[in-house]
């Protein structure tokens, strides 16, 4: 644990990273078939801040078509839809509250305060919903705060029912790993637990076991991975996704110096529940947020300060360009022919997978940053 | 280990605390404030106050605690019928910070943080303590606090009630950041930094010193250069002082100036004062005699704009205080200045100097017009008034070989723009040296000559980002003469590479012509963001 080991892993946590993408229309293959229905349209969802507004974005005409100001207060927006698409659910205000809105018409149809009394909930980009709809998870980070001292409480996963309304309270509590962030369901409705290792919880027990070693991966050769993931973005490939950093190691294990670093991605099929760890490309710049081209599962595309495109396959880059600023969050059309960049100040940016020439450029109202945007097919 | 540390954490359980049977008698300010204010939340123990009576912290740690309370636990300070003029924070603090304080030895070390010298780079902690502590604020926070190993405890808890993201930051996603918080930081920190202590024992029985009087003092003022001035003291109620000051720089330009002083803990004098129109703060430790201070000036609003300062209390007895410059090149006639108590006998300086001719004396300073012969020898030179001797302070040399940027590593901030923040300047200065006899830099006969005042100053871009983002062109302004860089003003710029904010990372270059040879020495210049929390201890 000498000053080398900080700074290497200085240069390893900075690519920190993250995010989830979930998607509806892929399998698990290389190439996929991209099935869409002809009448759906296609639109992306995402918050801005101060004022906690909902922005809904035609993406057949990039145009804004509705924004809802929410009575919350301002935070990160980490966001989950309902399996219609009919519901966004936003965990907003600091990490603390939960909101449901309607998208057709702005009515808040759920909400939960999760800190009560003298206990303080955050949850840190920890907001999962079940297959059916019927329940919002979240994991939850509580301190009990007394007259005149903290106390720190076990961390918990908190299970609400969607249908109860408005200042609902979690139906039932389960222990939990610390240091959780993003989160997600198996179509058969366990739920993964994104922390140092990736996790799968029985719902209805509480069990979990790991099922995907992360920090704690002991493969001779490489260090643990790194993984700050606190974006879950759009149910596009059907998975549960986040991205890592981790150094192999070409010399003795633990030769930090003599390293070099790579960028992967660790994913959980949502309808199969294979869990998945692949490095995709070296560690050049710091990236924040990376996803899966739909159809072309092995290309992979990330972003923060550039756009970057590599082949998971051989592990190289593929392309890249510098952009005019900062996005965090990383986004793909249903059908893999457009990148939606956000999650960062005002705008969301358009870009050509195949050319990374921009295409479209759309203006919001209020800052983005670190909020989540989900795109989402549904009629009309 | 095991033993003994249980046996030490047991030990420090069962000792008597020492000042909580006064807070539930004591007449002061302070303490009816507390009495009055903080049982709301705070029990009564058989030592004191919950939590209260089981810390002792700086005046600066006692401040960021009630600030806390009234900030984040919504306290408003109740004065009651109590007649006095302050928010009743001063009274509080001054109340904690005498009776649960830090020993002067206790705060060795650390008192960079303090007198907010803040271009500290801290090297002397552990990686596993820096890592734990040190990331997000410096190490020297947590080594101004001394606490019984629960209170080590709440800390914890309260640092992840408070702040959740530490664990999930770098440095405290890649391990289990609360485990080790609470079962190896807290033994560690408890043992390291003791609620008990012998030296604050000892300390609180040591009679402290009344420090009115007059005060020799001596520092280099950015901008300025070297001064000396007198500085009276004159107590208007215990611990609280009135303070005038009179002196001249090296230049000639007079120094006057007023201000006002409060004594915390016995020694850790606190005070702002003027020199003509530069506002000063001062953080200054009293010594046990009561014969010095030693500490730092710094301009208000701008702390890293500052000089260390030795004060030394004017005494019949002959003494020294400092001597400047620091440097006499051979051949050459300047004038030094002397400064010390009782300069009632004349100077006594080597052969190697000749005393040309006294242009001033008084009991605190003298002036004195010198050469240093062509055939001198390089060196330190002793110089003596009376019995009293100054070693190691005035160098003759050669030539300059080298300069000193210091500090080494600064740190600027951009600034205002409409922002509630104001830009932070940095200031940077050369030191030279001569490589001594033998040529070679970095041998013992290396001779440090002080403050070199004629350099010129400039940023250089550090490395090839720099240069293409322009850094130099948009990061600030380096003022040439005085070493003091000025930042951009704070926000998106949308005139930079990605619209970013006027960050930059620079080389700061001192340079010197001696001798038709340029000398230079480099140093590191961080300009970047705002901070957006303050605390009087970052």
């Amino acid at each position: 644990m000498n000053r080398n080991f900080y700074k290497t892993l200085f240069l390893s946590s900075i690519v920190m990273l993250l995010s989830a993408c979930q998607g509806s229309n892929s399998e698990e293959k290389i190439t996929t078939t991209i099935t869409t229905s002809g009448s759906d349209k296609e639109y992306l969802i995402t918050v801005t801040r101060p004022n906690t507004t909902l922005h809904l974005v035609d993406l057949q005409t990039n145009k804004v078509i509705r924004q809802c100001d929410l009575p919350a207060g301002p935070g990160p927006g980490t966001l989950v839809m309902s399996p219609d698409n009919s519901i966004v659910y936003i965990l907003t205000n600091h990490f603390s509250d939960i909101y449901g809105v309607n998208i057709d018409n702005c009515d808040v149809v759920f909400s939960t305060q999760q800190s009560t009394g003298n206990i303080r909930v955050k949850s840190i980009a920890s907001i999962a919903i079940s297959p059916d709809g019927k329940e919002i998870y979240t994991h939850q980070n509580r301190v009990k705060i007394m007259n005149d001292h903290y106390e720190m409480l076990p961390p918990q996963i908190a299970a609400f029912n969607t249908s109860a309304g408005l200042n609902v309270e979690a139906s039932r509590t389960f222990d939990a790993p610390r240091q959780v962030t993003i989160m997600d369901a198996l179509e058969s409705g366990e739920l993964i637990i994104g922390g140092q290792d990736i996790f799968l919880m029985d719902i209805h027990s509480g069990k979990y076991d790991v099922i995907l070693p992360s920090l704690n991966d002991k493969q001779p050769g490489y260090s643990g991975k790194d993984v700050l993931s606190v974006w879950q973005m759009g149910k596009i490939n059907n998975e549960f996704y986040r991205m890592y950093s981790r150094a192999k190691f070409n010399g003795k294990d633990g030769d930090l110096a003599n390293a070099e670093y790579l960028f992967g991605h660790e994913t959980v099929n949502l309808e199969t529940g294979k869990a998945e760890a692949k490095d995709f490309g070296p560690v050049e710049t710091v990236l924040f947020t990376s996803i899966r081209r739909p159809g072309q599962l092995n290309r992979v595309y990330a972003t923060l300060n550039d756009l970057k495109e590599y082949d998971s396959t051989t592990q190289k880059l593929i392309r890249s360009i510098d952009l005019p600023y900062t996005y965090y969050c990383i986004n793909f059309s249903h059908n893999g022919s457009k990148i939606y960049l956000s999650g960062a100040l005002d705008s969301i940016a358009v870009y050509d997978p195949d050319t990374f020439e921009k295409l479209a450029h759309i203006k919001l109202t209020g800052d983005g940053s670190m909020s989540t945007s989900i795109i989402f097919k549904r009629q009309g | 280990m095991r033993k003994q540390t249980l046996f030490g954490i047991l030990l420090i359980l069962t000792t008597p605390l020492l000042f909580a049977a006064s807070l539930d008698t004591d007449d002061s300010a302070g303490a009816k404030l507390i009495r009055s204010n903080c049982l709301g939340c705070h029990v009564p123990t058989d030592e004191g106050l919950s939590r209260i009576s089981y810390q002792r912290k700086t005046p600066e740690g006692w401040e960021m605690t009630v600030n806390r309370m009234r900030l984040i636990h919504r306290l408003k300070i109740n004065k009651g019928d109590l007649d006095i003029k302050s928010s009743g924070l001063h009274e509080i603090v001054k109340y904690l910070a005498d009776n649960q304080g830090l020993a002067p030895s206790e705060t060795q070390g650390v008192r960079y943080l303090l007198e907010q010298d803040l271009n500290k780079v801290e090297t002397q902690f552990d990686d596993e303590f820096a890592t734990m502590c040190a990331r997000c604020h410096s190490g020297a926070r947590v080594a101004l606090q001394r606490r019984t190993p629960k209170e080590w405890n709440y800390l914890v808890d309260f640092h992840l009630g408070q702040f959740p993201s530490v664990e999930y930051s770098m440095f405290g996603r890649d391990r289990n950041w609360f485990g080790i918080a609470r079962n190896k930081m807290v033994p560690l920190v408890s043992k390291k930094y003791p609620f008990t202590s012998e030296d604050w024992s000892s300390w609180l029985m040591t009679e402290k010193p009344e420090l009115d009087g007059k005060w020799i003092l001596s520092g280099h003022m950015p901008g300025k250069g070297y001064f000396s001035a007198t500085m009276q003291v004159n107590q208007n109620k215990k611990d609280y002082y009135s303070l005038s000051v009179e002196g001249n720089y090296a230049n000639g330009e007079a120094i006057k100036g007023t201000g006002s002083s409060v004594v915390y803990t016995g020694y850790e004098w606190r005070g702002n004062i003027n020199f003509g129109d530069i506002s000063l703060r001062q953080t200054l430790a009293a010594s046990a005699d009561g014969q010095t201070l030693r500490g730092r000036f710094y301009q208000k609003g701008q702390e890293l704009i500052g000089m260390k300062i030795k004060a030394l209390k004017d005494n019949p007895q002959t003494q020294l205080l400092s001597v400047f410059p620091r440097h006499i090149k051979k051949g050459e006639t300047t004038n030094i200045t002397i400064t010390g108590s009782g300069l009632t006998d004349s100077i006594i300086l080597p052969a190697s100097i000749t005393v040309n001719k006294v242009i001033s004396q008084s009991n605190n300073s003298m002036v004195v017009k010198v050469t240093a012969k062509n055939n001198a020898a390089i060196g330190y030179v002793n110089i003596q008034v009376g019995e009293a001797k100054l070693t190691n302070q005035l160098a003759i040399y050669k030539q300059v070989n080298a300069l000193e940027v210091v500090p080494s590593y600064g740190v600027s901030r951009v600034g205002d723009n409409g922002g509630s923040t104001p830009k932070t300047d940095t200031l940077f200065r050369a030191v030279g040296f001569d490589y001594g006899k033998d040529g070679i830099a970095n041998t013992a006969d290396d001779l440090n000559l002080g403050y070199i005042e004629d350099v010129t100053w400039q940023v250089v871009p550090r490395d090839e980002v720099a240069k293409k983002d322009e850094d130099v062109k948009f990061a600030g302004h380096m003022n040439t003469s005085t070493g003091q860089f000025s930042p951009a003003a704070a926000g998106p710029n949308p005139e930079r590479y990605r619209s970013t904010n006027n960050a930059g990372n620079l080389n700061v270059i001192a340079k010197l012509t001696e001798n038709g040879n340029e000398i230079s020495g480099i140093g590191r210049l961080l300009v970047t963001v705002q901070r957006w929390n303050n605390p009087p201890l970052k």
